[in-house]
């Protein structure tokens, strides 16, 4: 299992390609639909952080899921924040914990009352 | 604690003595100047091994660490001493490349491989076209005397060479460097073990003693290849798979806390400077690391390392009392901050005076440590789980921990402990805490979870019985009543605790005692809370086994044995084997036995132990139905998050290192 050889690609394109060859190995065993599962949202995932980059010139790659969340709140991209809570599907406590501890990093007051 | 003065005849320095002078013969053998580049994951035995000022007089001028990037250096003799390692062969290469693009620098290069040398590194030298270049040697430094009771082989992640890879090669080397300590302590007569590698490893020793003998009947040498006496009477061998329940609960006595905040590397731990107290100026914020060495030498040390941390403070400021009383007498002194402020006064300080300071600051940090409220979370809900509560509200605290982003070792710690009492995890769980860890700590995680699935640390649930609850009734794992101030079993080591292979320990001593303790009432299964309470006189011990545990009048026999404990031991994973050694001359050794000595087993880790394991087995040494010592000898010393650490798909750092090479 060669997943790692992907995270070696200083590319974001070459790493996607590298986890989609993994994500092919991965589909041969029935044993292993978790891994095809994660590996198909690792790519959508880098697939979101590469626009968020473009698009508010901070750093995404290298976060994690629940990162990227954090910080989109953080910098004010709640509508983003929400569509990735929905497209993977994030357990609503989980959600309130980032989004907790974005209202408090923002010292949004108002936000945390009305929590 | 009877019989401690007839004190051991085995002492660990000999094995120091043999490694150093094994490195100064080396050094001698190059004449002339030379520097040293060392394998920073040995520079810590090497360390233990040789001072700088003993490498100095054998002509070492500078030591270096090999390590990536540019080496620039003026000399003759360049000397590295490393692991055979791909990545160590590939900093080499580069380091002869670049110094050949300089004429004026003639190095000569010579490479010691510790323990040995392997084909395959000298392939790479070969390869890239060196290897004419270097004289290559090996530095059999394997046992590394840690204290006087404790040898390492300090093999960093041996688990993981062992339980993921399917990596023997570590074996090999114990066994090797087994087969050298017998040669000086001499054949060790009974060996029992426990676990898939521990069998190998027995093996791999029996053959490599087949192969050592038959060369040996070749030569012409009268001298004998093992000494007459036996001074080890039993070696007990244990996988690290047989418990991996213990490594990962938090310990609770001095020194597993200081490996569990600080982390201890052979034998050092490294310390702020200002905790250290070396400098009188605490206005001054040098935030330098210094290391320090902890060992029996250290005399209050040594009488604070195996005991709970809840005992610590009270003693600390007995210790501190005592000084005051020998100094002044006059100021009463209760806690631990106002020890430090009279510590801080006193102008002379002699060793005791600083090792006080030392361990009073250490106590202090680690007190507030343990006060946080996480920690004490964590730390019930990991009791729970070690008793057998797994209810659901315990449960959720681990999906609290991975949504506040809790250290992601501290998480698997625990999801390891709740799979492994559980006998794995419930399909729904299961899947809900790998998309939880992924999301939350990163998709490389896929990797981390799959290897733990494959060591078996954290797995979803399959029809196989869960045998934890049984091992914890058997084995009286559980011990409610602790007294960790005068403690009457190891259990206090976790407060309320007994690690599994310490009691697999303590059985094998135990029940094969015939003639001095009264044997376990055996229904279905044994239970050591009646050997414990040793006024149990019954002795209906008839089952199948009784017959060849029958040879009471043979004294030759060691006394350390499975038998009895065998419906236990299939509860847990591994084969068990019992092995008697050819020993050379009996009667030699039945004399010595005869003597008032007392007998020493060998305890052999195979995948790591514990600082509370190793409390354990001091504490069991000390207790009068034992009525030996142990020495232990383990591939290296781990705790849960060194453990886990191991497993964890690390890719995060190569991503920097790479990053980083790419801007430069």
């Amino acid at each position: 299992i060669l997943t790692n050889e992907s995270y070696k690609e200083t590319d974001v394109m070459s790493r996607i390609e590298k986890l989609k060859t993994a994500l092919k190995y991965y589909s041969e065993d029935k044993d292993r639909q978790f891994e095809v599962k994660s590996t198909d949202e690792h790519i959508k995932l880098l697939q979101i952080q590469e626009q968020l980059e473009k698009e508010t010139n901070q750093v995404f790659l290298e976060l994690s899921l629940s990162e990227t969340i954090f910080k989109c709140l953080i910098i004010g991209q709640t509508a983003r924040a929400s569509k990735l809570r929905s497209e993977f599907r994030i357990p609503e406590k989980r959600f309130w914990w980032i989004k907790l501890k974005a209202l408090v990093k923002t010292n949004d007051w108002e936000g945390l009352e009305n929590f | 604690a009877n019989s401690s003065d007839s004190s051991s005849s085995f002492s660990t320095t000999i094995l120091r003595d043999f490694a150093r002078k094994e490195l100064i013969d080396i050094l001698d053998s190059i004449r002339g100047k030379k520097s040293l580049v060392i394998d920073p994951t040995i520079s810590g035995s090497l360390s233990l091994i040789a001072e700088f000022s003993l490498l100095k007089e054998h002509g070492v001028e500078n030591i270096y660490h090999l390590q990536p990037g540019r080496f620039n250096i003026q000399c003759q003799h360049l000397v590295y001493i490393c692991r055979p390692k791909m990545i160590n062969m590939k900093y080499i290469t580069e380091h002869i490349h670049e110094n050949s693009n300089n004429p004026d620098n003639e190095i000569q290069y010579y490479i010691y491989f510790v323990p040995r040398r392997t084909m395959i590194c000298e392939r790479v030298l070969e390869d890239v076209g060196v290897y004419g270049d270097v004289t290559i040697g090996e530095y059999h430094l394997d046992i590394v005397p840690l204290d006087d009771d404790l040898l390492s082989m300090e093999l960093d992640n041996s688990f993981k060479d062992l339980f993921l890879d399917g990596d023997m090669t570590s074996l090999y080397y114990v066994a090797k460097a087994l087969l050298k300590l017998q040669t000086i302590v001499g054949i060790i007569p009974k060996i029992i073990g426990k676990g898939k590698c521990a069998n190998y490893l027995k093996d791999t020793l029996f053959n490599l003693r087949r192969e050592l003998e038959a060369n040996h009947a070749n030569s012409i040498s009268s001298i004998p290849l093992f000494p007459l006496n036996s001074e080890i009477d039993s070696l007990i061998i244990l996988d690290r798979s047989v418990d991996v329940i213990t490594p990962m609960c938090t310990q609770l006595t001095y020194e597993g806390l200081i490996d569990e905040v600080y982390g201890i590397k052979s034998t050092f731990v490294e310390l702020d400077s200002s905790l250290v107290g070396l400098t009188q100026n605490t206005a001054n914020i040098s935030h330098k690391l210094k290391k320090i060495p902890l060992n029996s030498n250290d005399k209050l040390f040594s009488q604070l390392r195996d005991m709970n941390f809840a005992v610590v403070g009270g003693i600390l400021s007995q210790v501190a009392r005592r000084i005051q009383d020998d100094y002044e007498g006059r100021h009463q002194v209760k806690t631990v901050s106002q020890i430090r402020d009279f510590i801080g006064k006193l102008n002379n300080l002699r060793a005791e005076h600083q090792s006080l300071r030392l361990h009073t600051n250490m106590t202090e940090e680690i007190r507030k440590f343990t006060l946080d409220s996480d920690f004490n979370k964590f730390l019930e809900v990991q009791q729970n789980f070690i008793a057998g509560i797994t209810s659901h509200n315990l449960v959720e605290y681990i999906e609290e921990m991975i949504n506040n982003q809790q250290p992601i070792e501290k998480t698997i710690r625990l999801l390891s402990l709740l799979s492994s009492v559980c006998g794995g995890i419930k399909a729904k769980s299961y899947e809900f805490f790998r998309k939880e860890i992924v999301q939350t700590y990163g998709y490389q995680h896929i990797i981390t979870l799959d290897n733990l699935s494959k060591v078996g640390l954290f797995k979803k649930h399959d029809k196989s019985k869960n045998t934890y609850p049984s091992v914890r009734k058997a084995l009286k794992l559980i011990v409610d009543d602790v007294d960790e101030h005068s403690p009457n079993d190891i259990s206090y080591v976790y407060s309320g605790y007994a690690p599994i292979s310490v009691r697999l320990i303590q059985c094998a001593c135990l029940l094969s005692n015939s003639k001095s303790m009264p044997l376990p009432s055996t229904t279905s299964l044994f239970n050591p809370s009646s050997i414990l309470s040793s006024n149990n006189t019954t002795n209906n011990y008839d089952d199948n086994h009784s017959s060849s545990n029958n040879n009471t009048n043979n004294s030759s026999q060691s006394n350390v044995s499975w038998k009895g404990c065998e419906e236990i031991l299939k509860l847990l994973p591994g084969p068990i084997f019992e092995e008697e050694q050819p020993v050379i001359n009996n009667s030699i050794y039945l004399n010595k036995k005869n003597q008032n000595q007392r007998k020493i087993s060998l305890v052999l880790f195979l995948g790591g132990c514990t600082f509370t394991e190793i409390s354990s087995l001091r504490f069991l040494s000390q207790q009068e139905d034992i009525q030996r010592d142990f020495i232990i000898l383990t591939t290296d010393i781990i705790n849960g998050n060194t453990l886990v650490d191991s497993l964890i798909n690390q890719v995060q750092d190569e991503i920097k290192s790479l990053t980083t090479l790419n801007y430069s």
